[in-house]
């Protein structure tokens, strides 16, 4: 592959040539060279090309729905993860109730099922006026952009944090990282302290960090019953679920829930976390969930708001309040009143592609609402769960109704299992 | 050679143009089941276990089962709001939409012993049921054919307990009925109308 042809050479210099497909850039090693020019990595000849930035729930769906909804456009995901590890769920593997393998799945299905085309890299820059796409190596032009970047941390909020790297982990991306943080739980010592730092709202998944500790507590129960879990929330109650996951909390008595108690401060060397009220709590594992905004390329092509956080967007057809012709879907969103859920975010997905084929095909775009379920784990068989109805009301998404199940049970342990299998089979196969 | 190359552009992009102006996304309910497809799969052709496959249900008890959830006759955390939502959106289109989908039958693995103990005790399920578990309209019994086994026995557990149409006089002789049945026969009958279809 590293064999420069003369074509390759031309395209990585920056002239414009005509090429058939993609596939002789993909592999293509070179940089390009002092140029002001830069490469059109895929010209667009379908007149009607779709770009999607990010392949979680919210992007990967998105780029599905396009094509089965109108095989006459095109679509390029840009997604730089070979594959797709479900972050619902991954607070089992912690307690070792899942593997990481079970939660992981290939892109295969959007290729083959669907013709969405993959480049493997990350976007570096958005051009509306150009509507093109700026990757390390050149650019893409669009049609319609889709941009599903998900969540980054602000790691630089919390002193140490940084610089204790993998030694605490946010396992807050289902990956390495939740490997890690299984790995330090089961090693920890038999009477030793976890301590779990839950961030400042709002955050992706607004349950998983109460369901985290319930895994963790039932971890610690079943194989170190002299250990102990301290939750340090930065939140002045459990966000979501109170009362349920209070009741789940009376079966772990090694659970200590500390409200308020916003960590400010990590230091790794002493094992040590301190809370922005001067507390300090020593630990043998720490997991500590920094606060969050949108992903990082919405917050360098200025998609967010005067926070720097998240994405406003329209509510019928998830296009940027910033930028003409980008949409901004899943976790990077806010100002729609649904939690940042994988159902909601393959919701968005399901509705913003159908906004773009309509917009692209000059149809009136459907008013479609989101929906959301979030199924929590509250041990190693049982579940419980809220889940939220929504309509369109003069363009805005409101609440139709909230309903909590009334208890945990193995039944919505089913239910949730049922979810899983169907949800990852409509964002990918 | 030309010729055809040009020719078959040409159909190509006629194709692309049909594809554009009549696409699946005109036909009535398609776009609106997305929703759905969360949890009961693209089409309502679920591969789980515990939800029930949507393709090929029939309108009338698509939109008797939206009723009953929304009115909390059928008792769920999970479809009371989202029946008030498919309401909302236009239930004949969604019902009509899912009528119209080829029918997939549960790919869930089925024990051969318990699909044959389960065709057994049938009997008395089949009266109402009919014999291919196809259901009745006029009789207002749901097809059972095909749907997955944990849905199936799910049901049947919370028709036992009365916790599914509690109180409705006409299901009082099934769930009365029911109650003398164990759970392992249950099981069986669920594996067997499962089988049905496949």
């Amino acid at each position: 592959m590293a064999r420069m042809t003369r074509r390759n050479f031309l395209k990585a210099s920056g002239t414009a040539v005509v090429v058939s497909g993609l596939a002789g850039c993909a592999g293509m090693g070179g940089a390009p060279t002092a140029t002001t020019t830069p490469t059109d990595l895929a010209p667009n000849r379908s007149g009607r090309r779709v770009v999607v930035i990010g392949g979680g729930w919210a992007g990967a769906t998105a780029a599905k729905y396009v094509r089965m909804e109108d095989p006459a456009t095109e679509v390029i995901l840009i997604e730089p993860n070979a594959k797709f590890i479900s972050c619902p769920f991954s607070n089992l593997v912690l307690s070792g109730v899942r593997s990481i393998e079970s939660l992981t799945f290939e892109y295969d299905g959007l290729r083959k099922q669907h013709g969405v085309r993959i480049m493997r890299e990350s976007a570096t820059a958005i051009e509306p006026d150009a509507r093109r796409v700026r990757l390390e190596r050149g650019f893409l032009t669009y049609d319609r952009l889709i941009v599903a970047p998900g969540i980054d941390f602000q790691t630089e909020q919390i002193e140490g944090l940084a610089a204790a790297g993998d030694r605490v982990p946010h396992a807050w991306k289902a990956g390495p990282q939740t490997v890690t943080l299984a790995r330090q739980l089961k090693e920890m010592p038999d009477d030793g302290v976890f301590v779990l730092s839950v961030p400042p709202a709002a955050y992706r998944c607004p349950p998983g960090p109460y369901e985290r500790a319930c895994q963790v507590a039932w971890y610690l129960k079943t194989r170190k019953p002299r250990a102990k879990l301290i939750v340090l929330d930065a939140n002045q109650n459990v966000i979501s679920k109170p009362a349920l996951f209070r009741a789940a909390w009376q079966a772990y008595p090694n659970l200590e829930y500390r409200a308020s108690s916003k960590v400010v401060k990590v230091d790794a060397a002493a094992r040590e976390v301190t809370t922005e009220f001067g507390d300090k709590v020593r630990y043998d594992v720490a997991n500590v969930i920094p606060p969050q905004r949108a992903g990082a390329i919405a917050v360098q092509a200025d998609l967010v708001g005067a926070d720097k956080r998240w994405c406003e967007v329209n509510h019928v057809t998830y296009e940027s309040v910033k930028a003409k012709d980008v949409h901004v879907v899943g976790d990077a969103t806010i100002g729609i009143p649904a939690p940042k859920s994988g159902t909601v975010a393959n919701s968005m997905g399901k509705i913003a592609a159908t906004a773009v084929v309509h917009l692209l095909t000059g149809r009136p775009v459907p008013e479609m609402p989101p929906i959301n379920t979030c199924y929590s784990w509250v041990s190693d068989t049982e579940v419980m769960a809220v889940v939220n109805a929504y309509r369109i009301d003069n363009g805005k998404v409101v609440q139709i109704e909230q309903k909590l199940t009334p208890g945990q049970s193995t039944l919505y342990a089913q239910h949730a299992q049922a979810w899983a299998t169907s949800i990852w089979a409509d964002i990918l196969a | 050679m030309r010729a055809f190359v040009v020719a078959a552009a040409l159909a190509a992009a006629l194709a692309a143009t049909t594809a554009a102006s009549a696409g699946p996304v005109d036909t009535p309910g398609f776009t609106k089941a997305y929703s759905c497809s969360a949890c009961h799969g693209r089409a309502g052709a679920t591969r789980a276990d515990a939800v029930p496959v949507l393709a090929g249900m029939p309108a009338w008890y698509f939109k008797k089962a939206i009723d009953d959830y929304a009115a909390g006759r059928r008792p769920s955390p999970e479809m009371e709001p989202f029946s008030k939502m498919v309401k909302t959106l236009g239930v004949d289109d969604i019902a009509a939409y899912f009528a119209a989908q080829p029918r997939e039958a549960s790919p869930i693995k089925l024990d051969r012993t318990a699909v044959a103990n389960g065709r057994t005790a049938s009997t008395q399920c089949a009266a109402c049921h009919g014999d291919d578990g196809r259901g009745d309209q006029a009789k207002g019994t749901p097809p059972l054919a095909g749907q997955p086994p944990g849905y199936l026995l799910n049901q049947m557990k919370l028709f036992k307990a009365d916790k599914r149409s509690p109180g409705d006089a006409n299901l009082a002789a099934v769930k009365a009925a029911m109650k003398g049945v164990d759970d392992a026969t249950l099981a069986n009958l669920a594996a067997y109308y499962s089988s049905l279809g496949r």
